[in-house]
């Protein structure tokens, strides 16, 4: 019976349409998920920073840093890249003595922002690769959460300045 | 902290992969964690203790030489059995694009993924033909890590991803410690006498053995006692046959060499010579004869240039220029307080290719990892940095 043989393939098509396109929705909301912890991970770093940098205001340098700290830990969301930039900006003009705690508390956040930032940029474009395909735009998957967004900010690493050789 | 590593080669050959994933793991270990490697390797064969064999590895063509990797059904379920097993708070794999238990891993694991990429693949054409494919893999890794420029270079042009650059470590108490070879490295004064050192495939064009060969010629005749002191794989005739009959006295071949023979070499001569042409993406042997103690003259390639921090731990002469190279060595081999200089730097920039140190950086790139699977900030303290 040829009609049989119709049924059985257009179930068969159906079948496998289907499980791509379930694979493909959980494939942009893993993604998804995962540039949303980023960006949580992100910003516990940037809060850290610029409280660590607050506080080495506080205790060892003037003004100036401890403004650039409170404004970054302050700014709107709109304004938080260029705050951070600021701050990064303010911390490489100080000199850093990577003896002192609270210098050694800088340093290390800083560090530990330039790996998060890192990690956070990856996943964005992961995130934004998935969602930017055609089929995936068409059945509108994905579209509870806002479209992922790059917090774009200079490399915030601070150089310590090299050991003199001994002698 | 509770580590899986995954080692895409069999620990039953030697290389530069293996001995990078047994050096952090023991570095790791170092530091109190919980460390679990799994590799091929054949079941008689003796492992440490925190390597877990994943079966037989089958030898396999792959990026110019012959490499023993595992993939397969069989290989799957050893894997996904491993990962359930260890309850790992971070998998790490090494070179998951190639076709191995890394990339098993990847795609079977749950959690934070941190993945290293050692080496600088340049077959870009190879890469964007199977970037669909790729994809998979590379969006289940969290964060990635290059041990070169070069390495990290090719993630951001041909992989579309950016990593951060660790360098590869090398273990300085076992170059720092150990004894010279019997009868080594001799006399060095005034004009006469000193040792120089080779190791590597000294056939192969791009390490730069004949402009040594041909320093080191010109510098014996003037040069009264001056040795050359050779190891790597190659045979004897063969690089006797590149020295005028008058000189074979003074050369000294070691043929290949354990790991352990390798750090008694480098403290055998008075100055390490690296003539490389190009073609080198890190410059391992650099730091492991600074580790050494040992004085390096270096060609000054990029690579090179990175390691010796700019000439500050090693004298640099430009890359294939005999003449200045044979006018360097006679330098410093007349002058001790010269030497002493260098090594003394040296000491001073191989501390931060220590393993415990660069063992740290990877330590905070596993908490980036973690931190960006599940959303909390992992403390300092708690990683073990402080």
């Amino acid at each position: 019976m040829p009609g049989m043989w119709w049924v059985v393939g257009a179930t068969l098509v159906v079948a496998l349409v289907s499980a791509y396109l379930i694979w493909t929705a959980g494939r942009v909301e893993r993604l998804q998920a995962r540039a949303q912890l980023a960006a949580r991970a992100l910003d516990a770093h940037l809060l850290r920073r610029a409280a660590a940098a607050a506080v080495l205001a506080e205790r060892r340098y003037g003004v100036e840093l401890y403004a650039a700290a409170r404004i970054a830990l302050d700014a709107q969301p709109d304004e938080r890249e260029a705050a951070e930039n600021d701050l990064t900006r303010q911390l490489r003009t100080v000199r850093l003595d990577p003896t002192n705690p609270d210098c050694e508390a800088v340093i290390a956040a800083s560090r530990r922002l330039a790996l998060a930032r890192q990690v956070h940029t990856d996943l964005v474009r992961d995130a934004r690769a998935a969602r930017g395909r055609p089929l995936v735009r068409l059945l509108r998957m994905g579209h509870r959460h806002t479209w992922p967004r790059y917090f774009d900010i200079d490399d915030p690493t601070l150089t310590v300045p090299a050991d003199v050789p001994a002698g | 902290m509770r580590i899986g590593i995954v080692c895409p080669y069999s620990f039953d050959v030697p290389g530069g992969v293996q001995n990078h994933v047994m050096d952090l793991a023991e570095a790791l270990i170092g530091l109190g964690h919980t460390v679990s490697v799994l590799a091929p390797a054949d079941e008689d064969s003796p492992l440490p203790a925190y390597v877990v064999s994943a079966g037989r590895a089958v030898p396999l063509p792959y990026n110019g030489s012959v490499a023993r990797i595992a993939f397969g059904p069989v290989s799957t379920t050893r894997v996904r059995r491993w990962i359930t097993r260890g309850d790992f708070d971070v998998l790490h794999v090494h070179e998951p694009l190639t076709l191995s238990l890394s990339m098993l891993a990847v795609l079977s694991a749950r959690g934070p993924v941190v993945a290293t990429f050692h080496t600088a693949m340049t077959r870009s054409r190879v890469l964007a033909a199977a970037q669909g494919a790729l994809q998979i893999v590379l969006e289940r890794i969290t964060a990635r890590i290059a041990v070169s420029a070069l390495a990290r270079k090719v993630q951001v042009e041909h992989l579309d991803g950016g990593a951060v650059e660790i360098p590869n470590g090398v273990a300085v108490a076992k170059f720092a410690g150990v004894e010279p070879l019997p009868g080594w490295p001799g006399e060095c004064g005034p004009g006469t006498g000193g040792t120089l050192g080779f190791l590597g495939r000294f056939t192969e064009p791009r390490k730069g053995f004949p402009i040594l060969r041909d320093a080191f010629v010109e510098l014996a005749r003037q040069r009264p006692g001056l040795r050359l002191l050779v190891a790597g794989p190659g045979d004897r005739n063969d690089l006797f046959d590149r020295f005028p009959t008058d000189l074979r006295d003074r050369v000294t071949f070691l043929g290949l060499v354990s790991e352990e023979e390798k750090a008694r070499m480098l403290r055998s001569v008075h100055l390490y010579v690296a003539p490389n042409t190009g073609g080198e993406s890190f410059g391992m042997i650099l730091t492991e004869a600074l580790a050494a103690g040992t004085t390096v003259v270096a060609s000054d390639l990029d690579a090179f240039r990175r390691v010796l921090d700019g000439g500050r731990a090693g004298r640099m002469f430009p890359t294939g220029d005999a003449v200045t190279l044979r006018r360097t060595l006679t330098e410093l081999l007349d002058d001790p307080a010269q030497r002493a200089e260098l090594t003394a730097c040296g000491d001073q920039v191989v501390a931060n290719f220590d393993w415990p140190v660069v063992a740290r950086r990877v330590m905070e790139v596993y908490a980036a990892a973690i931190e960006a699977t599940d959303g909390r900030v992992i403390d300092q303290e708690w990683v073990g940095l402080t």
